[in-house]
Order: C-alpha cells, then structure tokens, then sequence
C-alpha cells in the first residue's frame, strides 16, 4: 500500500493505480465545472439563442453584443459605474476583513480559552445560523434606523459583520488544535496575542480562506443593504446597480441578454478571489504541524 | 487586585468575542426577539409607522388550520431535505477520500471540488436552475421517473423525484464539506495506515476500521452545516412562502415572523435528533469495541 506514502500533492510519477481515482475524479469534476461554464457560455448567447426551446447549454455563435450593450447602457445613466464600483471595492475590502478577524477571534476563544459562557455563546451562534435571514428583515431596519445608519457607509458594513457560518467553521478548525501545542507556547512566554498570531492562525488557514471567500460573496453580492438602508444614489453598490440594469432598463425580450452579461459580470470577482484562495483552503492541515 | 490565571483567561476570552457579541446583539438577537414579539402581533406597516395588534397565538393557529400552502410545503420539503441530507454527507465524504489520495494533479481537482462554494451562494445557482441545467435529461427519458411513480405511493415518490430532479444540485452542495472532512482526514496519522496494510489490512477494512472512526466527529460538524445550508438557502419553497407573505396586506409581517419561527422550530428539532442520535452511537462504539 505504497499509496498512503507522504503528504506531497502531486506525486513524481504517474501510475496506473491511480487510474481508478480519475475514472471517479474527472467525470464529477466535469460536473462541478458545468455552471461557470454554462455562466459564461450564457453571456456569449445570441439573443436567439437565449430563447431556443430546449435551451441549449453551449453557445453556439458566441458574440460579445450582450456585454458591450450592457457597458454602454452604463453611459447614460447620471451616475457613472465606477462610483458604485468604487463603493462595492471599499464595503467589501472592510467587511472581508473585519469579519475575518471577529470570527477568528470568536471562533479562537470559543474553542481554547476557559470562560463560563463559552458553551452558551456557541450554541447560540449555531442557533442564529439556523433562522432565516428574510424574517429579520424588517427589525434589522428598525437598529439601523435609529443606529443613524441610514445612508452611512457603515450601513453597508456593520449588518454583515457578525458571520455565523464563519464563527462556525472556524471553532471547528481550532478545535483540532492541541491544547498541548499552545500551552507549550506558553510556557516558553509568549503571550495571548503571539499565541494568535504565530500559532493558531497559521493552522486554521484553511478555514479563514473559507471564510474569507464566503464573507467576500456575502458583500459582493449583497443589494439588501442598497435598497433598504441608502436612498442616495451614490451610496450604492455595484450589485445593486447591476440589478437594476437588468430589471429596469432590460425588462424586456432584449433584456435577457443583458441580465446574462451582468450575471457573468457579478461572477467574475467571486471566481478570482476563488482562485486566489483556494490553494490556501485546501492544501494547509498537512503541513501545519498537527496530526 | 491580582488576577489568577483561570480569571485572566477568561478575562481574556470575554475581550475576544466583545465585538462579536455587540454585532450579534444589535443585528440578530435584537431582530430575533423583535420578530418573536411580532408573530404574536397583527402587524400593519403605515405611512406613521408601524401599528400592532396583540392577536395571541392566532398567527401560529392560522399557519396550520387554514394556510392551504404552509403545511403542506413544509412537510415536503422535509421529507426532501431527510433525503438529500446523506447524500451531500455521503457525496463530499468519497469526493474527500479521493482528493486525499496521492495522485497526479490532486490540485487541481481539489480547486475544482472546492467550486462549489462560489456557485450555491451566489445567484449563479438561481440562474443555472431556471434554466433548467441542474438535472438530469437522461434519467428522464429512461422512465426512472415514472417507474418510481407507479410503484412508490405519491407521499414516497415526490420527494424521491425531487431529489433525483436536483441530484446536480446536491452535489453541488458539497464545497464546504469537502474541506471539512479533508481536513479530519489529514489529521489522521498516516503510519497507522501503514501499520494496518502491513499486518494485512485491506484499503476497505482500512476504511471502515480507522478513516471512519476518525472522520466521525466530522461527519457531526458537516450534519449541522449541510442541514442548516439545505434549510435556509434561497431554495426553499418555504422560505419563499414566508418572504411573500412578508409584504401582503391581509396577512403581513407578524404572521412571516409566524411562519418564520415555526420553521426555525422544525430545523432546531431536526438538528437535535441528529446530535442525539450522534451523541448515543458515539458512546456506544468504544464500549463495543473493548
């Protein structure tokens, strides 16, 4: 059982006993690689095509119409895209890593440090996971408003601040830490914030890429707080923009392509932060000294 | 006053999760209790603000005696749900079986397996499903559909056809939960590996006699986070019904909190049973093994 050998990623040579792994990998591969395809294959759809019954998965005559009308569209409106871009850049930039740091925090000291609430405040996160999110809606507006929070920056940012999912993930990674790693840590002196920062941070990488990538969507992609909380214009983001692109101005036969375009459009940053992150997401526990 | 270490500890814990804690209070627990009080409440949302009445418990009365919707898609999307669970669970468990293996390209699949995240939050899934391109056109011309619907009762064979209907949905379902048992399965001690096929162990004894017991408190973590990310992902018909009610006149926000808390309540069950019935075999496999 050579195979169980060493936790390199790719191994030198190629067998054929690893033939059967890819006779699995590649065709549920293939299916988890169908929706960008089909995303972008949709954006490249003539208007013809949009409509043929059954749609088609592939574009067939690919044209970069949908896209170009979707940009010039975007030079008649009073306020140009790059202002809204620019918003989507900051909120999401401050929110990515803000809640990375509360949930590593939250996450960190629910799982290692000794207080009496620790149970509870955990429970209680995994039980705030579970609501939906529609039913707070109108409360949610209510703390805003009288927050002053009302067209604030801050009112993009603060409501997503507290990630559930990411306090969730992130005590289960830090949960694998062995006590006797960082009581050893301390022992040689380092203090609680070395102890963070060279210890338990660099083992739960993996998870605060998730994090990272799913509080990145979140922001990205988020129009709620455009449409409840801004009533100027220029306080809104890129998503809300797109949408309105789509429903108002395209709300038609012809719209259908735009709304194609700017679903690609809304995709693209997702799949580079993707790409960006995900080495770090999967390939961290082997070599971070735990086992 | 000097401080021991256990209050220093514990001081120090409490700053860490401050920030949390102000967050989770003033963006969910406020909302929460707000939304509490107002399913009790007929609420009406005016031009002067917003008016209540203290209605009791009619807007829960009303959700199962005379909604003719709430019920009955609640009850099927359940039994959906109970279906698709072990399949996600199942699914992400090979997929991180064999991503762990050391083959070539082991990378590459790792990213694309790891997709997954990026597609189900965004509207991309929204998209792809209204178009149509999450099932299966070959299962369907084979008649599996209405071979199930001659020979299960229609209270078996819906949900059953639902989740054949979104089988590429629940894989991609999976993202997160790969990564969750990946990581369990590193942590694994590879000589004991190598120990077991010394002395004889086949891969499949293997599997059932080390990975899974180790992987098993994993397999409780990715319980919880698919359950909760099956129930409140922009899918259910459910949650659907409570975001329409939401804005209607006759019905109005405190019968969605309403509905809302009585879907909380059946996902909240849901998860017990399943960290009983975890807790329980847990406790019995050592005794069984000694």
């Amino acid at each position: 059982m050579a195979s169980f050998h060493g936790n390199k990623i790719n191994p030198s040579r190629f067998g054929l006993g690893q033939l059967k792994f890819y006779a699995f990998l590649i065709p549920l591969g293939l299916f988890m690689i169908l929706p960008i395809v089909f995303i972008f294959s949709q954006s490249l759809k003539p208007l013809n095509e949009l409509f043929l019954y059954p749609p088609t998965f592939f574009v067939h005559k690919p044209t970069f119409e949908n896209i170009s009308r979707l940009l010039s569209v975007s030079d008649i409106t009073a306020i140009p895209a790059t202002k809204y871009l620019f918003n989507s850049l900051i909120v999401t930039v401050i929110v990515v890593i803000l809640s990375l740091i509360i949930s590593a925090m939250t996450g960190y000291a629910l799982s290692k440090k000794k207080f009496k609430l620790r149970k509870v405040i955990f429970e209680v996160n995994t039980i705030a996971l579970m609501f939906v999110p529609a039913a707070v809606t109108i409360p949610r507006y209510l703390v805003v408003e009288r927050l002053g929070l009302i067209n604030n920056y801050l009112g993009h940012i603060l409501p997503l601040l507290a990630l559930p999912v990411g306090v969730f993930l992130i005590k289960q990674f830090v949960d694998q830490i062995p006590n006797e790693l960082i009581e050893a840590a301390e022992m040689d002196g380092a203090h609680d914030l070395i102890v963070f920062w060279r210890i338990v941070l660099p083992i739960i990488k993996p998870a605060m890429s998730t994090v990272a990538i799913l509080a990145f969507q979140m922001a990205w992609n988020n129009t709620e707080t455009s449409i409840l909380y801004m009533s100027h214009e220029t306080l809104k983001t890129f998503a809300f923009y797109m949408t309105t692109l789509t429903t108002t101005i395209g709300n038609n036969v012809a719209g259908q392509g735009l709304a194609a375009a700017g679903a690609m459009l809304m995709f693209v940053p997702n799949l580079i932060i993707f790409i960006i992150m995900q080495s770090r997401v999967m390939d961290t526990m082997a070599h971070s000294g735990i086992k | 006053m000097k401080l021991t270490k256990r209050r220093r500890e514990a001081l120090v814990g409490y700053l860490l999760i401050l920030p949390w804690i102000i967050g989770f209070v003033l963006f969910m627990a406020y909302p929460l209790y707000f939304s509490f009080y107002m399913s009790f409440n007929k609420v009406l949302i005016t031009p002067y603000g917003i008016e209540t009445h203290y209605l009791g418990w009619s807007n829960y009365k009303d959700a199962f005696l005379t909604d003719p919707e709430f019920s009955q898609k609640l009850f099927l999307f359940l039994k959906s749900n109970v279906l698709m669970i072990p399949i996600v669970i199942v699914f992400s468990l090979f997929v991180a079986l064999l991503i762990n293996q050391p083959i070539r390209g082991r990378g590459i699949f790792r990213a694309i397996f790891f997709l997954p995240v990026i597609i189900t939050s965004g509207e991309v899934v929204q998209e792809l499903f209204s178009q149509g391109a999450a099932t299966i056109p070959l299962i369907e011309k084979y008649g599996i559909v209405t071979m199930l619907q001659d020979n299960l009762s229609p209270a078996w064979a819906d949900p059953i056809v639902g989740v054949i209907n979104q089988f590429i949905l629940i894989l991609w379902y999976s993202g997160v939960q790969i990564l969750i048992f990946l990581a369990g399965l590193q942590k694994v001690n590879t000589q004991v590996y190598e120990a077991a096929s010394i002395d004889g162990a086949s891969p499949w004894v293997i599997f059932w006699k080390i990975t899974l017991p180790e992987v098993k408190p994993f397999i409780l973590v990715n319980l919880i986070y698919t359950t909760i990310d099956l129930f409140t992902n922009g899918f259910s018909d459910v949650i659907k019904l409570i975001q329409d009610n939401m804005f209607k006149t006759d019905t109005g926000f405190g019968y969605a909190s309403a509905l809302a808390w009585i879907y909380f309540a059946v996902i909240f069950v849901m998860l017990l049973i399943i960290v009983l019935f975890f807790r329980n075999k847990e406790r019995g496999v050592p005794a069984a093994r000694r």
